[in-house]
């Protein structure tokens, strides 16, 4: 009872301040200490315990991945899109790292089943390659 | 002495039949590791493969409608490619684990399910008929891609979950508790 009154407390407070289920997830998976795979939030916890905390943020961060995965292709390009603009970097250089790093990769809750994540990992490829596409038009075939 | 010697012999053979018997019946009974394996796909399949809104997302239409019409052409190519992988991964991994509940069903349900004879027929035609459905789905994937066979995904997933439902109802009785003293005590002996 006191996780779920902990997600509604983080839904309420912070993360109906995030549109993006994208953006939600990669702000729940900075939460995520590499080493041990246990979320924080000092506010969270000060409110609740450590641990209903980190139950929290775990519920809440395979929510948002499972808004992702049940995202069309179309909302999920509009979702990078946004993400891309909210980052005020150049969207080549976003591009261009994504496509190189593949954050989003480390950016899943543990125990997501393999397929679902195979699932999102290649719908971000496809969705990057439609915003590079766009950005950079491949050239036009010469009249003959 | 002669008898004395048949009689020593006659034990020796008694006893060592004895031990084989002793050391043969764990695995008679089917083990625990089988069980547990089975349990696994069982919940591999119902919470990681089979659920219907995934299999919408890999086989949606919609996403084609939209590459097809709205994004430039040269990601058709990169799109069509990934779903395919996808939805080749997805009918692989539906195999492989329809294949554990088979082994699982050959070897050892007996000593584990309560499955009466018309059910164990069912199970048998229904995993007959699923393997083929997998391997004709993997074809006509590779073939003509993702989105050409709507009708074979929705049988296969539909068979698939039909299996499921019947191993789960037959091995109902087992609670969790019990499955964990049996996982760890597949464990205990995969480490011995």
């Amino acid at each position: 009872m006191d996780v779920q009154q902990a997600a509604e407390d983080l839904r309420r407070r912070t993360l109906s301040e995030i549109p993006r289920s994208l953006d939600r997830l990669i702000y729940l998976a900075s939460m995520r200490d590499y080493n041990t795979g246990l979320y924080y939030h000092d506010g969270l916890a000060s409110r609740f315990t450590q641990e209903v905390a980190c139950e929290a943020l775990a519920d809440c961060h395979r929510e948002a991945f499972r808004d992702l995965v049940g995202s069309p292709l179309r909302g999920l390009v509009c979702q990078m899109e946004g993400y891309m603009d909210s980052t005020h970097t150049s969207p080549g250089e976003f591009l261009t790292a994504w496509k190189k790093l593949e954050p989003y990769r480390v950016a899943v809750p543990v125990e997501t089943d393999p397929l679902s994540a195979e699932f999102l990992f290649s719908s971000f490829k496809i969705a990057l390659a439609i915003l590079e596409a766009r950005l950079r038009p491949a050239p036009a075939a010469p009249d003959a | 002495m002669i008898q004395l010697i048949l009689i020593l012999a006659f034990g020796a053979l008694c006893l060592s039949s004895l031990y084989f018997l002793a050391r043969r019946t764990p695995r008679a009974e089917g083990g625990s590791g089988p069980l547990v394996e089975a349990r696994q796909a069982l919940q591999a399949l119902r919470s990681g493969l089979l659920p219907p809104e995934l299999i919408a997302r890999i086989f949606a239409r919609a996403d084609l409608e939209y590459v097809l019409s709205e994004v430039p052409e040269n990601v058709r190519p990169l799109f069509m490619e990934e779903r395919k992988k996808i939805a080749l991964s997805w009918v692989n991994q539906v195999r492989r684990q329809i294949l554990l509940l088979r082994r699982f069903y050959l070897g050892s349900a007996r000593s584990y399910a309560r499955l009466s004879f018309r059910t164990e027929i069912a199970l048998a035609l229904d995993f007959a008929a699923l393997l083929f459905a997998c391997r004709a789905l993997q074809v006509a994937l590779y073939v003509r891609g993702p989105f050409a066979v709507p009708g074979m995904v929705e049988t296969t997933a539909a068979v698939a979950a039909r299996v499921c439902k019947v191993y789960e109802e037959s091995l109902a009785f087992l609670s969790p508790a019990q499955l964990g003293a049996l996982a760890d005590r597949s464990a205990g002996a995969a480490r011995l």
